[in-house]
């Protein structure tokens, strides 16, 4: 056992210094031989330079918008709302701040968005995450650090895993940069973890993404080519022209009513009232992305959709026909979600950040269903089918099978988890971000 | 909200009981020291056979709101009430004998799914029926002192469940369930006759995954009837405990009923040193999926339902997973360790600043020091728990309102993985 003799701040000199006297010197590098139990292969990590983080997050509270319920209930939408007009539910979340002024980031305490900013990784590359709490602003009482836990990084040592038992955590008004080196390429999400039945179902998730190293290079298959991939697969078997973040959460409006009115819920009795994708149940899902940052650093609602300023993730699918889509599934609701694409199979390549090829054994398969727990992942292909020739694009039908887990007034649809594929005849451009 | 669990004093008693009984049976870190010493205090523990003797008994459980349960379950020979039922451990190609007991005023049974050509008192068994009326799924041992042999032959290794055939919608719940661990033939030490499976045999961890319906408990108590179109479950459990009883040894004396910790603890994998990795099987006897997932790492699933992922030519077909979806009546066979790939260490620091510790919020199991087998400065105020440096990471149900109990929350289907440095703490 050796206690640091440091009290206070201990900087990384100290440490190189404490290094430096003698202590046991690591293994170094090649000190892993054996592909044992998901252990990765030894590989060199480009260091970031400096110690400037590649993403600034803040963790707050906020408001966000869903439709009105078939029945009134007390709890939605929530008579404490500050513009009832716009917004019908309290939540917490995180707002990406990267290259905002300090008077910027101040200014976005209560401007939580739900799902939270989703973001990604290069296989190799270090990254650096710094979060920001900001507190929360409808309840002064609460004091609540927040960390961010990267739900599947394999290998995490507990300083950078953000549970809160046996780590740090984020207090009010403090920061703490999270240092991921990623070797495993795939699908994985996000959530805080301090209170965490609380935290994630007010909204404190989002989807993360490790890109491959074979990104880049490029594989011809099925007689197209490509530069971008899922896996590092050798052969281009997960080759896509465009990819879209599918994150699905779920709503209990009596357990967000109880935050914002100083109650606490018996999460025993859960029951949500609402299933979403990227953070809206349809039809919102196919409403735009939101239009970036105004001069205050606040959000832009998409075009056309003011309630949706806070929960800015469009889960619209647009594809020209014949082209490779990649759809990553996560899921940080508490029930297993049935999603079926209507009309197009899908290849699952990868689960939980695995490529579903064991050795040369290619275990991914064909479904239009994926049913998908809590704290999973799925990565699915699909081929866009040729284009009917019809005016504007062809639609088809992404949604959660089990219909009765979000319900709305409306018509067939308002209010569920469900999104539209607009497959285009080829007139699409090339797309320049995911979800776009 | 600020009402963090491992910081009542009855948490942090636990905890210094835990620690205290680690380190006086671990003087050397070595687990075959504390197995010498008496009943072990981490790991499955195997009631070992192929002879059974189970006999039902009622009694009462502790939960971590502080509630006392009255619950169902079944004991090995002259053992008093326990939840779960015993670990029965066999060998590939034994005659497995189970004499069920039945000191209860209504009939019980007990199926053992996966298993083949089962004989009850030495006659094919099967469903029971009344006429055209199903009355139990098995032969049962009648109420009020009965009992009934079970017998078959345990032809494939695995993990399986053995659970009540008679009125399971009541008697399961209640408690009547249990484990069965059939080692291959070819090697103790693996899951399957398969050397792709093998562990390090100090290293055998189960997660028998539960619920409770108090209101369900309550009616059996009073003598009630109970119309499961009502179960509702307010409590969910690994092998029988809700966090923070998880973590705490086997036997704890201050859980009499609830004899099964699920500390799993691990050193790190080194390729020479450390090479094997922990077994953990998975169980479940709730009623929906539960999404299990352990920190860290992911696990390696080797074989599901007492089967090995392999095909038919042999193919290995295991694969990794971050989340376990344990069904109800499921077992997954999984193989877990952790390193850390980074090697990180006060000679290779991690690639940040550490912050004022004045700045952090300290987690009662964090040592104060990013590297394992090193501690750190706590803030004053701060009561650690860390013993030497070493680490912890969560192993918890994702669906999470169920790792609470009854509106407590950090609670329920949780335990945690402890990582000791490669020696052991000092």
């Amino acid at each position: 056992m050796k206690k640091s003799m440091f009290t206070g701040r201990v900087s990384r000199r100290d440490f190189l210094k404490l290094a430096g006297a003698g202590l046991i010197a690591s293994g170094g590098a090649g000190l892993v031989s054996k592909l044992v139990s998901g252990f990765i292969s030894p590989e060199a990590i480009a260091l970031a330079q400096g110690e400037l983080p590649d993403k600034v997050f803040a963790g707050t509270d906020g408001w966000m918008y869903l439709p009105p319920l078939p029945t009134p209930s007390p709890f939605h939408p929530d008579d404490l709302s500050p513009d009832p007009a716009l917004f019908t539910t309290y939540i917490f979340g995180f707002r990406d701040l990267t290259g905002q002024t300090e008077e910027q980031m101040l200014n976005q305490k209560m401007k939580a968005q739900h799902s939270a900013p989703m973001f990604w990784l290069q296989e190799g590359v270090e990254f650096k995450l710094q979060l920001r709490n900001l507190g929360l602003a409808m309840r002064p009482d609460l004091t609540d650090a927040h960390t961010v836990h990267f739900h599947g990084f394999k290998n995490a040592i507990p300083f950078f895993d953000g549970e809160p038992s046996s780590s740090i955590s984020v207090p009010m008004n403090r920061s703490f940069t999270y240092v991921y080196r990623p070797h495993d390429p795939g699908t994985y999400m996000f959530h805080c973890h301090v209170e965490d039945v609380e935290h994630v179902q007010m909204g404190m998730t989002g989807l993360v993404f490790v890109r491959p190293a074979q990104d880049g290079t490029s594989f011809v298959f099925g007689g197209s080519p490509f530069t971008k991939f899922a896996y590092n697969d050798g052969d281009g078997t997960t080759g896509f022209d465009r990819e879209f973040g599918m994150h699905l959460s779920e709503m209990w409006v009596d357990s967000h009513w109880a935050d914002s009115h100083i109650q606490l819920p018996e999460w025993s009795d859960y029951k949500p009232d609402f299933s979403m994708i990227n953070g809206r149940v349809y039809p919102d899902t196919i409403a735009p992305n939101g239009q970036g940052y105004d001069v205050n650093g606040d959000l832009i609602a998409p075009v056309g959709h003011p309630r949706l300023q806070y929960q800015p993730i469009s889960s619209l699918i647009t594809c020209n026909a014949g082209e490779s889509v990649l759809l990553r599934f996560t899921n940080l609701g508490f029930m297993q979600a049935s999603m079926t694409l209507d009309g197009i199979q899908m290849r699952v390549v990868g689960k939980d950040a695995t490529f579903l090829r064991n050795g040369a054994t290619d275990i991914s398969y064909l479904t239009n269903t994926i049913t998908i727990g809590a704290g999973e992942s799925f990565d699915t292909i699909f081929k866009a089918p040729a284009h009917s020739g019809g005016v504007g694009p062809d639609k088809y039908l992404l949604y959660n099978r089990n219909f009765v887990r979000s319900h709305s007034v409306g018509g067939f649809g308002e209010g569920k988890q469900m999104t539209e594929v607009h497959v285009y005849p080829g007139t699409l451009p090339a797309q320049t971000e995911p979800n776009t | 909200m600020q009402k963090h669990s491992l910081l009542n004093p009855k948490v942090l008693a636990i905890l210094v009981l835990l620690l205290a009984l680690v380190v006086s049976l671990m003087p050397f870190g070595g687990p075959s020291v504390a197995k010498a010493q008496g009943p072990q205090s981490e790991g499955m523990v195997c009631t070992n056979g192929p002879s059974f003797n189970l006999t039902s008994h009622d009694g009462y459980i502790g939960t971590p709101d502080g509630n006392v349960v009255y619950m169902w379950g079944l004991s090995s020979g002259s053992d008093s009430f326990q939840y779960p039922g015993p670990v029965l451990c066999v060998t590939e190609g034994d005659t497995v004998t189970v004499i069920l007991h039945n000191t209860f005023d209504r009939d019980i049974s007990l199926i053992f799914p996966g298993q083949e050509n089962v004989l009850a008192d030495g006659q094919p068994d099967g469903p029971i029926f009344s006429g055209v009326d199903l009355v139990s799924l098995a032969k049962v041992a009648p109420a009020n002192g009965g009992s009934v042999t079970y017998s078959f032959v345990a032809n494939d290794p695995g993990t399986f469940l053995y659970q009540s055939g008679t009125d399971p919608s009541i008697q399961v719940p209640m408690g009547l369930f249990g484990a069965i661990v059939v080692r291959p033939a070819l090697h103790p030490d693996w899951i399957y006759n398969d050397a792709d499976s093998a562990f390090n045999p100090n290293r055998e961890y189960l997660s028998l995954l539960s619920e409770v319906d108090p209101i369900l408990s309550q009616k059996m108590e009073a003598g009630l009837p109970f119309n499961s179109k009502n179960y509702h479950p307010r409590y969910w459990f690994v092998n029988g405990r809700g966090f923070p009883d998880t973590i705490a040894p086997n036997y704890a004396s201050w859980l009499p009923g609830q004899p099964y910790g699920s500390l799993t603890m691990l050193e790190p994998w080194e390729a020479t040193l450390n090479p094997l990795p922990a077994a953990i099987r998975y169980l479940s006897v709730g009623s929906i999926d539960y999404p299990f997932h352990p920190h860290g790492n992911n696990v390696r699933i080797v074989g599901r339902d007492g089967m090995p992922l392999e095909s038919d030519t042999l193919e290995n077909l295991a694969f990794d997973k971050y989340s376990i979806p344990v069904g109800p009546g499921q077992t997954w066979d999984a193989l877990f360790s952790w390193h850390d790939p980074e090697a990180y260490s006060l000679a290779n620091p991690v690639n940040v600043t550490f912050p004022n510790i004045m700045d952090m919020f300290f987690g009662p199991l964090f040592g104060g020091s990013p590297y394992l087998g090193e501690q750190g400065a706590i803030p004053v105020g701060v009561t650690s728990q860390n013993q030497c440096g070493e680490f912890y990471h969560i192993a918890h149900n994702h669906a999470l309102y169920q790792i609470t109990s009854w509106g407590v929350v950090m609670t329920g289907m949780a335990t945690y993985t402890r990582i000791d440095p490669p020696n052991g703490c000092p």
